[in-house]
């Protein structure tokens, strides 16, 4: 009872004209932030913080959960549209989201990632609202063995994306092999860098995915003799038919995003590659992804949003941020005054 | 039967066998192991151990298992794409942002897509224009500048 109380007093707060606007502000400028390749919500917070000095720490905290959830759906934009994903977290949805705008269905995807978006954060916010302290817990007693095995799980779950899982394989190992580039965390040595000093931060994801997905795919529009501009994404709302596929695989990301969104240092990234492969793996036609199969885009989507809810757990419970947003959102909570933590709620 | 092997699949493999072997040797120059502990160049040296052998593998597996139906693919157009990027790279030091992006997409639509040359220009233009206040003027990133100070 006592939560529900709690829940009603946050709505009171939430859902002045003010605060709503404030909301609004942050989801618009998260999307676009979120479609801009190279600027992530941890930036964009950074950059937006000194901007809210004046406002009110609520509107200016309901912004910035604004701008966080609005970003991983800005991703996918680009992604379903032109097949470049903003963020990491939306690489997933490009396997299918653009197929499905290809095949004339892009308003579908983007439609049915926005819903799988909204119920994700809501169902995310509940399990806050509920598991947060015993979860924090979980979360904080992985361990590496734990995290090696996380790792694993997502890099051979790619290798089985494709056709050929040599071809993946090769492809992840690639990826490894490209993210030694820079300086060895352990001892402090550079690798790599052929004598350049640019290179020893490493390779940049966001160059990778311009390179490999941007690139690519203007390369790939030459070969074919003319660009497929998708100009057109028809309807918007899901009929009965995509509805029924896509609500299980939501549900699903759901839970799998907000689980792995708990885990230190495991973030959305991981949380979609998991979900694409549940969701592959418990189809009944599996050859049906990768071809605009509905399922591959709510499934990721859900659980990218998902995860952006996990996240908060341990910042709030804990007071530990395990990812750069929440460090940002830390720092945004202790300029109000908050201090997230056991006595944030005491 | 006609079988032959599609060059992509098969530049690609040498591509992985070239990278995994310029890793092993350069991390087989690195302390590899020193008493219990791996060094720089443990993790380097098995990727590109690995990556080698999955590259053989890939090959192998093209020329035993050949596709009758793999056609060649016109590969003109990329390569021009390809140049004009390297170009535009090479160019963004020398020349700035603003003139090597305005002139990549100016060969892009009017040399490439054969688009008419006035709204090649006009796209060109309005599209460095917008990437020059976003970037440059609103979140301030320091792009390299030209003799042209822009």
């Amino acid at each position: 009872m006592e939560l529900l109380g709690h829940l009603a007093q946050g709505f009171i707060a939430a859902a002045t004209p003010i605060n709503l606007l404030m909301c609004l502000l942050g989801v618009v400028l998260g999307q676009i932030i979120g479609v801009l390749p190279g600027i992530g919500p941890s930036a964009a917070i950074a950059l937006l913080l000194p901007l809210t000095y004046g406002a009110s720490p609520t509107g200016a905290i309901i912004m910035f959960a604004g701008l966080y959830y609005g970003a991983q759906y800005g991703g996918t934009l680009t992604s379903v549209l032109i097949n470049v994903p903003g963020e990491s977290s939306s690489v997933m949805t490009t396997l299918d989201g653009y197929q499905m705008a290809l095949q004339g269905r892009g308003g579908v995807a983007l439609g049915i990632a926005a819903i799988g978006s909204f119920i994700a954060g809501t169902l995310g916010t509940l399990g806050l609202m509920l598991l947060a302290p015993p979860l924090a817990k979980v979360a904080l007693a992985f361990g590496p063995p734990e995290y090696f095995a996380l790792v694993l799980l997502g890099l051979t779950a790619l290798a089985a994306v494709g056709g050929s899982v040599l071809k993946g394989l090769a492809t992840g190992v690639a990826g490894l092999l490209l993210g030694t580039v820079g300086i060895d965390p352990q001892v402090g040595a550079p690798r790599f860098d052929f004598g350049q000093l640019w290179l020893l931060d490493g390779v940049d994801f966001i160059i990778l995915a311009v390179a490999l997905f941007g690139v690519g795919e203007v390369l790939a529009s030459c070969r074919m003799g003319s660009a497929d501009p998708i100009l057109n994404v028809g309807r918007v709302l899901p009929n009965r038919e995509e509805w029924r596929q896509a609500r299980m695989a939501i549900l699903r990301g759901s839970g799998i995003g907000f689980l792995i969104g708990c885990l230190p240092a495991a973030g959305a990234t991981i949380a979609s590659f998991v979900a694409y492969i549940a969701e592959k793996k418990v189809a009944k036609d599996p050859s049906r992804f990768g071809k605009g199969a509905i399922e591959g885009v709510a499934g990721p989507e859900a659980a990218n949003n998902a995860s952006a809810t996990g996240v908060l757990v341990p910042l709030l419970t804990l007071g530990i941020p395990t990812s750069a947003t929440a460090a940002i959102l830390l720092g945004a909570f202790q300029n109000y005054g908050l201090q997230p933590g056991p006595q944030l709620f005491q | 039967m006609n079988t032959r092997l599609a060059p992509g699949e098969v530049l690609l493999a040498l591509l992985f066998a070239i990278l995994g072997i310029l890793w092993m040797v350069a991390a087989a120059r690195m302390p590899v192991w020193s008493g219990f502990v791996p060094q720089s160049g443990f993790m380097p040296l098995w990727y590109g151990i690995t990556l080698t052998a999955l590259a053989a593998a890939i090959l192998a597996n093209l020329f035993l298992r050949r596709d009758p139906g793999a056609k060649e693919e016109p590969i003109g157009k990329p390569l021009v794409v390809l140049a004009a990027l390297a170009a535009s790279i090479v160019g963004l030091d020398l020349i700035g942002f603003a003139p090597s992006i305005f002139l990549l997409l100016l060969v892009l639509f009017a040399a490439v897509e054969r688009l008419p040359v006035l709204r090649s220009l006009a796209v060109a233009t309005a599209v460095t224009a917008v990437l020059f206040l976003i970037f440059r003027t609103w979140l301030r990133v320091p792009l390299p500048v030209g003799p042209l100070g822009i």
